[in-house]
């Protein structure tokens, strides 16, 4: 039994009401019980070349928004967000400070993508990525937080010893191949508590609207402006029933999925399910990089052997 | 525990460090989740998260409520744009954004377009304020309308939709003063009864009452 599934059975055990010890035993082993850190490293590809599109999606707009003259000035922002917002990019009043900031960004990103000097790029990814937000809180969307949540979890965790520049180096020096840690194993909970909790939230949220009861939230998002399914809107005008199914589809898939991930029979399952889903859900509501970034919280179970 | 003769494990003081260092961030985790709904949140929750969890949770883009409820078919959830142009002067060409961008781009503008609509009438038109200043050199003046458009969503079997407008604002510079001049939805009025333009039989008492809850 490995780690995750041993956690799942040990919290199973200590629901029995064998006591706060068997409750103790089991957030150690899974939080603390060395993990290989090869899953990390692909969760770092995925996140670094999403936060690339996603940072991309800034660039033809820069000045337009953020500029000296642009729509969303510092001073305003200052005011909008909360008062605990702090963003690296207030400082760039310049259209050149502004400009070196942003493909300073994107260099970091790309450079975590390779894998080059991570343990200190994937920090600075996740700060300068929170500040890009921060700069402008309306601009962001799901994606956006996701990765946010994507790159500090690989700030915590040893996300560069495999498929890297790292690995390629320690690999040149004759270096030993990288041993399993807790760090990993943090790391990678935390990947797993946060797909849960998202799954969660989203569900909670769409049960509380009508068209996630009467079954026509698929419809609403395959004809919105930036769904990926448009080809399937003349299918679903024809019959409501699938319409309906596709509907509780999502429902059911995100609450299945919220719950198998603990569940040790089901976790690699569902997490392998979770890696084509949440793209196809996101290709339905119009949210493609969120989904892909959903898919990325379930990278790790998917592929542990 | 079973772990491999080189796996690196932490020392019994970084162990519980890390343990409550986690267990902080967990209990941040749930109430940024509950904090943060379409809902609303207690006064309770709201107080706790935003003393002791927002300052260190904000920064780092980490106090998110994750309540993507992706669409209610409501108004709200229709394609929103923004549009910009000279006040006064409706052949005068306008910015319309997103309008043909494509991809992550134009869900950005789309975001901005439905915050000024949406959020921004708790924030005195902040960000409407801030657009209509932002656009005046690409509209060729410094007094301008900016007007949110909402193309509201195509029922199941319904007809197409056209946009409405669901917001407008007049932006303008006075004296180097930046105004700005929000359109009230005009709403529905009763009919003004003035004493004095009454007919002879006026009744000044049945008047009075209709003024009176003004």
């Amino acid at each position: 039994m490995n780690a995750r599934s041993s956690a799942a059975a040990g919290s199973s055990f200590a629901a029995s009401g064998t006591g706060v010890a068997a409750i103790g035993d089991a957030w150690n082993r899974f939080w603390f019980t060395p993990a290989d850190s090869r899953p990390l490293s692909l969760v770092r590809i995925g996140a670094a070349a999403i936060a690339l599109a996603a940072w991309w999606s800034y660039a033809a707009d820069l000045q337009a928004w953020f500029g000296p003259a642009g729509v969303l000035p510092a001073d305003t922002m200052r005011e909008w967000r909360s008062p605990y917002g702090f963003s690296l990019f207030d400082w760039a009043a310049t259209p050149v400070a502004l400009t070196v900031l942003f493909t300073a960004t994107g260099v970091v990103f790309a450079l975590l993508l390779v894998g080059v000097a991570t343990p200190v790029v994937a920090p600075l990814a996740a700060l300068l990525w929170a500040s890009l937000l921060h700069r402008g809180p309306m601009l962001a969307g799901p994606a956006d937080d996701c990765l946010s949540i994507l790159l500090w979890c690989l700030a915590i965790g040893p996300a560069g010893e495999h498929v890297s520049f790292d690995s390629w180096l320690g690999w040149r020096a004759n270096r030993s191949a990288p041993a399993a840690g807790w760090r990993a194993s943090i790391s990678q909970g935390l990947l797993q508590v946060h797909a849960t909790a998202i799954a969660v939230a989203a569900v909670l949220a769409q049960l509380k609207g009508d068209v996630w009861w009467n079954g026509l939230a698929a419809w609403y998002l395959a004809t919105g402006p930036r769904s990926g399914a448009a080809s399937l809107v003349p299918l679903m005008a024809r019959s409501e029933y699938l319409t309906n199914l596709l509907t509780h589809g999502i429902t059911v898939f995100e609450i299945l999925f919220a719950i198998g991930l603990w569940c040790s029979p089901t976790q690699q399952l569902v997490a392998r399910i979770g890696l084509l889903g949440w793209p196809l859900v996101g290709l339905l509501a119009g949210e493609p990089i969120w989904g892909l970034a959903m898919a990325l919280f379930a990278l790790p179970l998917a592929v542990r052997r | 525990m079973n772990t491999p003769p080189d796996a690196k494990t932490p020392s019994p003081v970084t162990q519980t460090a890390v343990t409550v260092a986690l267990s902080i961030y967990l209990v941040g985790l749930v109430l940024s989740i509950v904090g943060n709904t379409g809902s609303g949140s207690s006064a309770v929750v709201r107080t706790i998260k935003s003393r002791l969890f927002s300052p260190w949770m904000v920064p780092p883009w980490l106090d998110l409520g994750f309540d993507y409820r992706l669409t209610y078919g409501s108004d709200e959830d229709g394609d929103f744009s923004v549009e910009v142009r000279r006040q006064g002067d409706a052949k005068a060409p306008a910015m319309r954004l997103p309008g043909r961008l494509t991809g992550e781009r134009a869900a950005r503008w789309r975001r901005l377009a439905w915050s000024i609509a949406v959020e921004d009438t708790d924030r005195d038109g902040l960000l409407a304020a801030a657009v209509g200043r932002g656009m005046f050199d690409d509209v060729g003046a410094e007094d301008v309308t900016v007007r949110v458009l909402r193309a509201p969503l195509v029922d199941r079997g319904g007809p197409p939709t056209v946009p409405v407008q669901a917001s407008s604002a007049r932006v303008r510079m006075v004296g180097g003063e930046l105004q700005l001049i929000r359109a009230e939805p005009r709403g529905e009025v009763a009919p003004l009864v003035r004493p004095d333009a009454g007919s002879d039989t006026g009744d000044r008492a049945a008047a009075d009452a209709v003024e009176a809850p003004r």
